[in-house]
């Protein structure tokens, strides 16, 4: 029961000191600063914001597929 | 396509530059080319065990209301199928698509390729080989018996092994990042990675490997059976949400600031909830007291969550037409707010002391689990799947059977079988009803329930066999040669999120 009690008091400390830790990391790094920036984030050059990404049923006619390409 | 020596182990634990000027450089069909092979792998044996689950419980569910029904098979028996049948969906189909959906997103947040993928790989076999030795040493008979964690103790080092790589291959991801800003999604993701393995190792010290003794292990189970919940999967369900979810619409978060609340505050609170299901058990008074008290400030992280998704998506709901993705999210995400706010009001002593061991309790384990999550993942894998193989869903109409088979079957599921719930509990409060009066009260609710399962196993099937000819597509000897469309249709562009 000895090293079994050791880890587990380990671990209960262990976590929470991870999670302070991380919450002071991100004060540091001001990621919880720039709150409009970090919305962004998903989008970028390729799939930018105002872009649909996923358009599989029904489709609007431009988008409609026809019969796949011969190669 | 892969980075030059991502196929290296050692060049991969260690960031090359994690200080890159140009973060787009990296297109997203080589990040999603990078992860196509391992989250497959992944995808497919979850999808596996999916089906293997859904058999066993509807075999469970038939055998509720048709006691007989094979019984006369000893691994048949209700107490191991259903134990099978939980273990086969939890960490065979649920963790299993949960760490495909996490790889993707932290590759394309962070915006690199995955690394070493035989890393994960090996994760991904090593996690398969725990699971058929333990859900089949559950099928023999060799269960531990504590909820949750029935797996025999010979396969239990395995999983924990494979969860290890998978853990510290998404924390080495993230030190590759390129994208310095963390998204929330990524929050929620690397909390639910270092989470998980603590959960599972002090559950397994102190329960299976050198059991507490007494009243303890029920707080102990109860720590951890809510948390695998709380702080596994909805963490890796709500990382999806925020990110498939605008990423469908073309519009940002509503509200960052709300998604960051949401977020600490659930990992404040969650953590004290398990206990609320000890109403009325031997424990000290104040013990129960403060998870009542913590589940009740759930409703912080909860509403903030339900407010965000709903004003993300004002404006938007036509395209529930054409987005199969958006479909499932976005029922995930009501869900969500629903099964939640029913967790709120189940842990408070009045209602728990009826709703408690009864039909209630196994109807809000179904909203959470797979109203919430499993339609969660459906949705991110309806977005993730044409990605990584650059192919076109084949079918449309599959497509809607699975989406209508799963929702309405989990619908007519959990809302009869909460009431069910409810009126089994008032029944085994009045002593003057016998206890078979009260098996008989439930009985419509379980049939329906065998019902509403078949018809969830019939989207199952559906889903499947969209994804296995989509792999035909892409890997069969008559591949599309016409790359899918992801170009997908322009759309006025949205404020930027507060």
């Amino acid at each position: 029961m000895g090293i079994i009690t050791f880890i587990l008091i380990g671990s209960s400390v262990a976590f929470p000191a991870v999670a302070l830790y991380a919450l002071w990391w991100a004060g540091r790094e001001g990621q919880l600063r720039h709150q409009d920036r970090a919305a962004l984030l998903p989008f970028d050059e390729q799939e930018p914001v105002g872009k649909m990404t996923d358009v599989v049923l029904n489709r609007p006619r431009p988008y409609a597929t026809s019969s796949p390409a011969k190669p | 396509m892969s980075a030059p020596g991502t196929n290296r182990v050692l060049s991969a634990l260690s960031p090359r530059d994690t200080d890159d000027p140009s973060p787009q450089q990296v297109q997203l069909a080589e990040i999603d080319d990078s992860c196509r092979g391992s989250v497959l792998l992944f995808f497919i044996s979850g999808m596996v065990w999916l089906l293997i689950g859904t058999v066993f419980a509807i075999v469970a569910s038939y055998k509720l209301h048709a006691p007989d029904f094979l019984g006369d098979y000893a691994s048949l028996t209700f107490g191991r199928i259903r134990t099978a049948h939980l273990n086969a969906v939890i960490y065979g189909f649920s963790a299993e698509i949960a760490v495909g959906v996490i790889l993707w997103l932290m590759c394309r947040l962070c915006r690199v390729p995955l690394m070493a993928q035989s890393v994960i790989n090996s994760a991904a076999v090593l996690w398969n080989i725990g699971l058929l030795l333990g859900i089949g040493g559950v099928l023999a008979g060799d269960t531990t018996g504590v909820e949750y964690l029935e797996m025999p103790k010979y396969s239990t080092p395995i999983l924990f092994l494979a969860f290890a790589l998978i853990a510290v291959w998404t924390i080495v991801i993230f030190r590759f990042r390129r994208e310095k800003h963390l998204y929330v999604s990524q929050w929620y993701i690397l909390a639910a990675v270092l989470w998980f393995p603590w959960l599972y190792s002090t559950a397994q010290l102190l329960l299976v490997m050198d059991p507490a003794r007494g009243a303890v292990q029920a707080a102990v189970n109860w720590w951890f059976a809510h948390n695998v919940l709380g702080l596994w999967f909805t963490p890796i369900g709500l990382a999806s949400i925020y990110y498939v979810l605008p990423k469908v619409i073309g519009r940002p978060i509503h509200s960052y600031y709300l998604s960051v609340l949401g977020f600490w505050s659930l990992a404040l609170f969650y953590n004290w909830n398990g206990f609320h299901h000890l109403v009325g058990g031997p424990f000290p008074a104040w013990m129960i007291t403060i998870s009542i008290v913590a589940s009740v400030m759930m409703v912080i992280p909860v509403v903030s969550t339900a407010i965000n998704h709903h004003f993300t998506m004002i404006g938007h709901f036509g395209k529930l037409k054409h987005s199969p993705t958006l479909r499932f999210i976005v029922f995930g995400a009501m869900s969500y707010t629903v099964s939640s706010l029913q967790g709120v009001l189940s842990s408070v002593r009045w209602f728990s002391e009826t709703a408690h061991f009864t039909h209630h309790t196994v109807a809000h384990a179904h909203w959470g689990m797979y109203a919430f999550f499993t339609m969660t993942m459906f949705g991110a894998m309806y977005y993730i799947l044409p990605r990584i193989t650059q192919r076109e869903w084949p079918s449309e109409r599959l497509i809607s059977l699975h989406f209508w088979c799963t929702a309405v079957g989990i619908i007519l599921y959990v809302a009869p079988l909460s009431w069910g719930g409810w009126l089994q509990g008032k029944a085994m409060l009045d002593p003057k009803i016998p206890f078979l009066e009260v098996v008989k009260i439930t009985l419509p609710y379980l049939k329906l329930r065998t019902v509403t399962g078949l018809l969830m196993a019939v989207g199952h099937v559906a889903f499947f066999a969209n994804m296995i000819w989509l792999l035909v597509r892409t890997f069969g000897p008559y591949q599309q040669p016409q790359p899918m469309i992801l170009a997908g249709v322009r759309t006025e562009p949205a404020p930027v999120g507060k």
